[in-house]
């Protein structure tokens, strides 16, 4: 028994098959196989469809203005069909989807700057009419290409490396030796995913953070590894890092959309009340630094936590010459 | 679907497409004779067989019919308008868009529609880079393309003002989408979040814009202190020798201006969102320090203090 087809609608039924007509008659009988290859079809749902085409045309509807379908053995031709010669233009969205494919991909490593990606972005521009590389940028995340490019082997080869690592949140620097998994691009930044063993657990680091990257001697079994790592988001605060409380002015609301709240109260003045994982203090520090006036320290399970803001502005006076 | 409303579909857009003239629903129905009988049940299959040829991006006209007393609209699709001027990509550059198209997507919109009008699907659908790429966010991104593309302004609500703007070019940066235009009202070149955007955007008719000499080339990173309306502050600030390396690879070498012995650095900074700004150099806690102008410094202290009495 086969799983039941996916239910194909209506304009997706179309608009596929407005495209496969001017690419079948143009070509000199491509087979069966290759249309269904090409188009993402499968071969019985490709001859419906060309079973409908014998019926279609322009008026008056004589067989010289309807769609010529020809099967021969495992090839199919279509006369007729002038009216379908070209595919449908395509939408500002189906443009916008390859461009910036393209261009984003033409950043990463080993990137396609004069090969077939990039002449084919060029054509592309020129029949949508934009201006090549001009109308669209795509930044994946702030990352040296040798360092990531360094990365994204190691993982190819299940490698050890040796990461000479800035963690922002603690704001200090260190060196690990990391068995990588997986190198991803997340919200505007590159990640790579692995076990750390000066943590003895897995670990995420920031791509733009490596200060630098030494393969070692090592390689690890990369298929137990990522069995062991597949875990949920991003960013997971452990349950045994102490919960803070904000009481947030309604202009910072954009704190609960930046930062990983774990719950919000609105209350009748607009105000909210917001509870965080503190994974780190400098990152509350940073946090409280910037809301400024605008948020509160309700609630802290860590009691340094409440006074962190003041701490790390008075701090940061003293460098100012105490002023 | 049905095979007949797919026969339906196709013969409809078939005979709009060859109209020398647009073509009533009445007219549309007696030539193609695949509706049913009854008028109510026409009307609605018809208006269905519209809204799915325009959910594809069939431009589909609506024009009177020449002659018509009383005046009764016609339908007609121009053909400059349907046909895709085919790229002519080769089977090489169409598998390079492919494998692009596999790494990186955008929510909700499909890169394989547009392939498959291009000449189909060719190639490994794997790039096999060992790299991952989250789907990017698109929200407005396609209409805001399409008037790029035209040339046309667009009208949306930013910051509780209507703007008129002459889009020129997106970008996507630290996880967000950047439209680049000119805003009409400030006669300037304008940067604008789309996230922040509080309306839909409204495509405006009229004649194809001029585009002036574009400010910021694209790829540049538009720096969150540049994303502002006040007037332009050259500000230096001088960064501990730790986060040095990171700074300089941030901001570019041509940003430094004096590298001290100790490891430090004194980088240049063009600031025009003075909130922004703070908020950046914050984020280095007491291993930066802003050193000129005296009153962007001032605005620190002044914040800062503001903490430590709260």
């Amino acid at each position: 028994m086969t799983a039941p087809a996916a239910r194909t609608s209506a304009p997706d039924r179309v608009a596929r098959l407005l495209a496969v007509i001017p690419w079948i008659a143009a070509q000199e009988g491509p087979t069966l196989d290759e249309v269904c290859a090409r188009f993402g079809i499968s071969r019985r749902k490709l001859e419906e469809d060309l079973a409908v085409l014998t019926l279609v045309g322009v008026p008056p509807y004589t067989p010289d203005t309807l769609i010529e379908v020809t099967i021969e053995g495992d090839r199919v031709w279509l006369r007729f069909a002038e009216v379908f010669a070209k595919a449908l233009h395509l939408t500002p969205e189906q443009g916008l989807a390859l461009v910036a494919a393209g261009t984003a991909s033409q950043g990463l490593p080993g990137g396609d700057s004069h090969g077939p990606l990039a002449t084919a972005l060029a054509k592309l521009a020129e029949v949508l009419g934009v201006e090549p590389g001009e109308a669209v940028s795509v930044a994946l995340g702030e990352t040296r290409p040798d360092v990531l490019d360094a990365l994204r082997r190691a993982v190819g080869e299940a490698r050890r490396v040796r990461l000479d690592y800035y963690a922002y949140g603690r704001d200090e620097r260190s060196t690990r030796d990391v068995d990588p998994v997986a190198v991803f691009a997340h919200e505007g930044s590159w990640y790579v995913r692995g076990w750390c063993h000066q943590a003895g657990g897995h670990r995420l680091f920031r791509v733009d953070r490596v200060v630098e990257v030494t393969p070692l001697d090592h390689t690890f079994d990369a298929a137990a590894l990522a069995r062991a790592t597949d875990a949920g988001g991003v960013f997971a605060a452990g349950p045994e890092d102490p919960r803070i409380t904000l009481d947030v002015a309604p202009s910072a609301r954009w704190v609960v959309d930046t930062y990983p709240v774990e719950d919000v109260r609105t209350s009748e003045d607009g105000r909210l009340r917001v509870r965080l994982a503190v994974t780190a203090t400098p990152w509350l520090e940073r946090l409280l630094l910037r809301l400024g006036p605008d948020a509160r320290v309700v609630e802290a399970d860590d009691p340094s936590h409440r006074e962190a803001g003041r701490r790390a502005a008075g701090r940061i006076l003293d460098r100012y010459g105490g002023a | 679907m049905s095979a007949a409303k797919l026969e339906r579909l196709l013969n409809l857009t078939a005979l709009l497409l060859e109209t020398p003239r647009p073509l009533s629903a009445q007219e549309i129905r007696e030539r193609l004779g695949a509706y049913p009988d009854e008028l109510e049940a026409f009307r609605r299959s018809f208006e269905r067989d519209k809204d799915d040829l325009r959910a594809m991006g069939v431009p589909l006209e609506v024009h009177e019919v020449p002659g018509s007393i009383p005046v009764v609209e016609g339908y007609r699709i121009p053909k400059d308008r349907y046909y895709l001027r085919d790229p002519g990509l080769t089977p090489e550059e169409l598998a390079a868009l492919r494998m692009a198209a596999s790494v990186v997507q955008l929510e909700g919109l499909s890169a394989r529609d547009g392939l498959l009008k291009l000449g189909g699907l060719v190639g490994e659908a794997d790039g096999g880079l060992g790299l991952a790429v989250g789907a990017l966010p698109a929200g407005n991104v396609g209409p805001l393309f399409g008037a790029i593309a035209a040339h046309t302004p667009v009208r949306f609500t930013y910051r509780g003002e209507a703007r008129t703007v002459d889009p020129y070019r997106l970008d996507f940066q630290r996880g967000r989408w950047y439209l680049s235009g000119f805003d009409h009202k400030r006669q300037d070149e304008r940067v604008f979040r789309l996230d922040r955007f509080e309306s839909a955007i409204e495509a405006q008719a009229g004649p194809r814009f001029e585009r002036r000499p574009a400010r910021g080339a694209p790829g540049v990173q538009l720096e969150p202190w540049q994303i502002g309306e006040a007037a332009p502050v050259e500000a230096r600030v001088l960064v501990d020798a730790p986060q040095a390396p990171w700074i300089v690879h941030h901001l570019g070498p041509a940003s430094v201006v004096e590298e001290r012995p100790d490891g430090s650095v004194v980088v240049t900074m063009t600031v025009t969102a003075r909130d922004n700004f703070r908020s950046f150099v914050l984020t280095f806690l007491d291993h930066a320090e802003v050193l000129e102008p005296a009153d962007l410094r001032e605005e620190i202290i002044g914040w800062l203090k503001a903490q430590v009495v709260a």
